[in-house]
């Protein structure tokens, strides 16, 4: 039961004038390196925290989370975030390069290797030409690249991504979407995914966790058995992918009321 | 000049350029001629003004009361960018630090800054320090309370991506925090400037034996009028002159900024 | 003056305002420091840090500025002050909303003023004090001259930023309704410019409160400046720094109150909300 990231027994409570939200309960599960793991819940069931905990940006109340078998106290180096406000999240002050390059910059790592490692992520999203420009000058969908980009340029063991495709159309969506796909068949990542959107974790996720309702729990795991090669067109209309999706939906919507999963 | 840039293109950089200096030279003709003929003694000809003026500031006078200005403007100025900006990026950053300042800053800004003059002759005398230090105090408040505010309101997302990519400490506060909060420091730079300005001229002008105040002063004193108005001119070209330089420094640290504005202007 | 320029979407599970208790202990860290600053006032000349001569304890200071209260003569010194702010002021804002509107609808006019706007407006005023003196002396119209020219400039420049602002959608639709230019100034260009035109007011009040002290610290008109200079030069330094506090009251007051009016005319505009609920 020990894999590469482990949450066992997590609970967040924020406290405040008299008021306490409790936004996660008791979370366990774990991630085996190399899995793609999508979570999945209704909104405002706490991804967020759960994510923020995880990346050692928040403090949960009580409860571990465990990185290659060691405690997460604050950001860990073996962990990168794509954050859903990609024009937040890229500095508007730096090119894409430097953008990309500036985490690279807190490794011991030589001047040549920190090109290599820029250059080739920036390539591997597609944005080779695109090193010279700002943030700003790109599209929402470029930018979100470029913050993907800096993610795999950190060689991270986990890579985070907290809805990272809210924010951009829907044809930029699902060309991201594979792009994901593809660069955690390539590189051999282990990616966690946060969404709310049902179809994007299925058709993502190798194995989909679903999230209770406010206090969060873990309402079901499921392993998504879609054949590897995934395509917008024939994967979406699959009869397997369809019985997924309409699992999940029933699952969340238990979640809302408030069931316990069946 | 690129090949597309040819025949309406040339017709619109002479038309933008006939309305940028129409009205200029409209404006000194009228004032030419207006004061041609004139006897009153506080205004003389503009032609008289001109004429005195390279007799007036002459390589010697440029040497021993303009520079000795510009120096103290720039050695009071500098100071108060680096002591704001330090002590701005500090209280900015602790939020209890920032409650514990904050009426005693509101308090201190709001004091006019020309009253510093009669405040620090008392400490420093009239050289060189009490002018420069009558600078610096003047020109810190408005850095130090824009730092205040930029660093205050650096973007959630982007403090919390810097944490989690281990950019921390001196790289956060370089490359982050205060990058981000250079739009909010220049503006308050740009404030500080005109009032730097101000203090240059008006404690040159209470005590001094040289600088630019002081000599103007002593023109008005001796009536020599057509040379108290080049005084004037001075001043103000000088004025124009430091802004051009600041908006080169501007527009070159802030490009990105004004470039954000104006795509997210244009979505 | 804020980045965040995509839709500002909160994360769901967003911490709980800790609503009251902030602003509560806030203004009680603020009254805390105020009180140390205080305290260090009175402390620093009694330790002999810094010689009583030249910076009088604090408890001196208080002294001295309740002498000056029951002054006649300060409170004449005062409205003279206040006379030249506020009618220096008026006429600025008055003059520069009129030439910002005339420059805003003459197309022609805002390109053919550009550069001459460019190059007026940072001529420093202190740079006419002495043709105010050799025109009016110490006259009130010295000072006015001097608040004058500063402060307009700064409601001038925020009209035209102002106008500059109005959406291109929004006068087009005017036009295409047939509305007249008087119309159209009211009702599209004065609405989106009004928010510039307050903050000019507000720089421009602290703008004309610095000049006005200034021309009587230097030209001697009479005001709160002129009576700083005369305890300055007889050498009755507490009372000195009783008129420095209260020129910085003054200043205090005039910002605290522009920032109100600011506030209340504009309840209704984003920019400020957004301020106000940050």
């Amino acid at each position: 039961m020990d894999g590469l990231l482990s949450v066992s027994g997590l609970r967040k409570v924020y406290e405040g004038s008299g008021r306490r939200v409790e936004a996660i309960r008791d979370l366990t599960f774990t991630v085996d390196a190399g899995e793609l793991v999508c979570l999945v819940g209704p909104s405002g069931c706490g991804k967020t925290t759960l994510l923020k905990c995880m990346a050692g940006l928040l403090t949960p109340t009580s409860g571990e989370v465990l990185l290659e078998g060691r405690p997460v106290s604050g950001p860990p180096p073996g962990m990168a975030v794509v954050f859903q406000e990609y024009g937040r999240s890229l500095f508007p002050w730096m090119r894409v390069r430097e953008n990309v390059e500036l985490p690279l910059k807190q490794k011991p790592l030589t001047k040549e290797r920190r090109r290599e490692l820029v250059a080739d992520a920036l390539d591997s999203v597609g944005l080779g030409d695109a090193a010279g420009a700002y943030p700003w000058q790109l599209s929402g969908g470029m930018q979100q690249r470029v913050a993907i980009a800096r993610a795999l340029a950190y060689e991270p063991d986990v890579l985070l991504m907290d809805e990272p495709f809210a924010a951009v159309d829907a044809q930029t969506r699902a060309d991201l979407e594979d792009l994901v796909r593809g660069l955690w068949r390539d590189r051999g990542i282990t990616i966690l995914f946060v969404t709310h959107d049902i179809d994007e974790a299925v058709y993502l996720g190798e194995r989909v966790l679903v999230l209770s309702a406010s206090p969060t729990v873990v309402q079901e795991q499921l392993k998504v058995d879609l054949p590897a090669e995934r395509d917008q067109l024939r994967t979406r209309v699959a009869p397997r992918f369809a019985e997924l999706r309409t699992h999940v939906y029933e699952q969340i919507q238990a979640a809302k009321r408030g069931v316990a999963g069946a | 000049m690129s090949g597309g840039v040819r025949g309406g293109g040339v017709k619109r950089l002479a038309l933008r350029l006939l309305f940028a200096v129409a009205l200029p030279v409209l404006l000194v003709a009228a004032w030419w001629f207006a004061s041609a003929g004139s006897t009153d003694v506080y205004w003389p000809p503009l032609r008289t003004i001109l004429t005195t003026f390279p007799d007036v500031w002459t390589a010697e006078r440029l040497r021993d009361d303009v520079l000795p200005s510009l120096l103290r403007l720039l050695a009071g100025y500098v100071s108060a960018a680096v002591v704001g900006i330090a002590l701005g990026t500090v209280i900015g950053s602790y939020r209890r630090v920032r409650a514990v300042c904050e009426p005693v800053l509101e308090f201190l800004r709001a004091v006019p800054p020309p009253v510093l003059v009669p405040v620090i002759m008392l400490f420093a005398g009239i050289g060189h320090t009490m002018k420069i230090a009558v600078i610096a105090s003047g020109c810190v408040w408005p850095i130090l309370l824009n730092t205040v505010e930029g660093v205050r309101a650096v973007d959630s997302v982007m403090s919390e991506t810097a944490r989690s990519y281990g950019i921390t400490g001196a790289a956060r506060l370089r490359h982050v925090v205060l990058r981000s909060a250079s739009p909010q420091i220049f503006a308050g730079l740009r404030q500080a400037l005109s009032i730097g300005i101000i203090l240059m001229v008006i404690s040159e002008m209470s005590a001094s034996s040289n600088g630019l105040g002081f000599t103007i002063v002593q023109f008005q004193r001796t009536f020599a009028i057509p040379d108290m108005w080049t005084g004037i001119l001075v001043l103000g070209l000088l004025g124009f002159l430091l802004s051009v330089v600041f908006q080169l420094v501007e527009r070159r640290v802030l490009g990105w900024y004004h470039g954000l504005r104006a795509s997210s202007r244009r979505s | 003056m804020k980045q965040t320029h995509i839709d500002d979407v909160r994360p769901e599970s967003a911490p709980p305002r800790r609503a009251g208790r902030p602003g509560l202990t806030n203004a009680a860290l603020g009254a805390a420091g105020l009180a140390g600053f205080l305290v260090l006032c009175e402390a620093v000349p009694r330790l002999g840090i810094v010689s009583e001569d030249y910076f009088p304890p604090l408890s001196r200071i208080a002294d001295a500025l309740v002498t000056e209260l029951a002054d006649q003569a300060f409170w004449t010194a005062l409205g003279d002050t206040l006379t030249g702010w506020a009618l220096g002021l008026a006429i600025a804002v008055t003059a520069g909303i009129l030439a910002g509107v005339v420059i805003a609808v003459v197309p022609f006019l805002r390109e053919a003023t550009a550069s001459t706007i460019e190059f007026l407006r940072p001529i420093p005023s202190v740079a006419l004090i002495p043709l105010a003196v050799l025109l009016y002396g110490t006259e009130l119209r010295s000072v006015l001259m001097l608040v004058v020219y500063a402060s307009f400039w700064q409601i001038l420049i925020q009209v035209l930023y102002g106008v500059q602002d109005v959406d291109p959608v929004a006068e087009e639709t005017a036009r295409s309704y047939g509305l007249g230019t008087w119309a159209r100034v009211r009702h599209v260009l004065w609405p989106t410019a009004l928010p510039y035109v307050m903050t000019g007011v507000r720089l421009a009040a602290a703008v004309a409160l610095i000049l006005a002290v200034t021309a009587e610290l230097v030209i001697g008109a009479p005001g709160l400046g002129a009576r700083i200079m005369i305890a300055q030069t007889s050498q009755a330094v507490p009372e000195m720094y009783a008129l420095v506090v209260v020129t910085g009251l003054l200043g205090l007051l005039i910002n605290v109150g522009a920032r109100t009016v600011e506030r209340r005319a504009l309840a209704w505009h984003q920019s400020v909300r957004g301020e106000v609920a940050v």
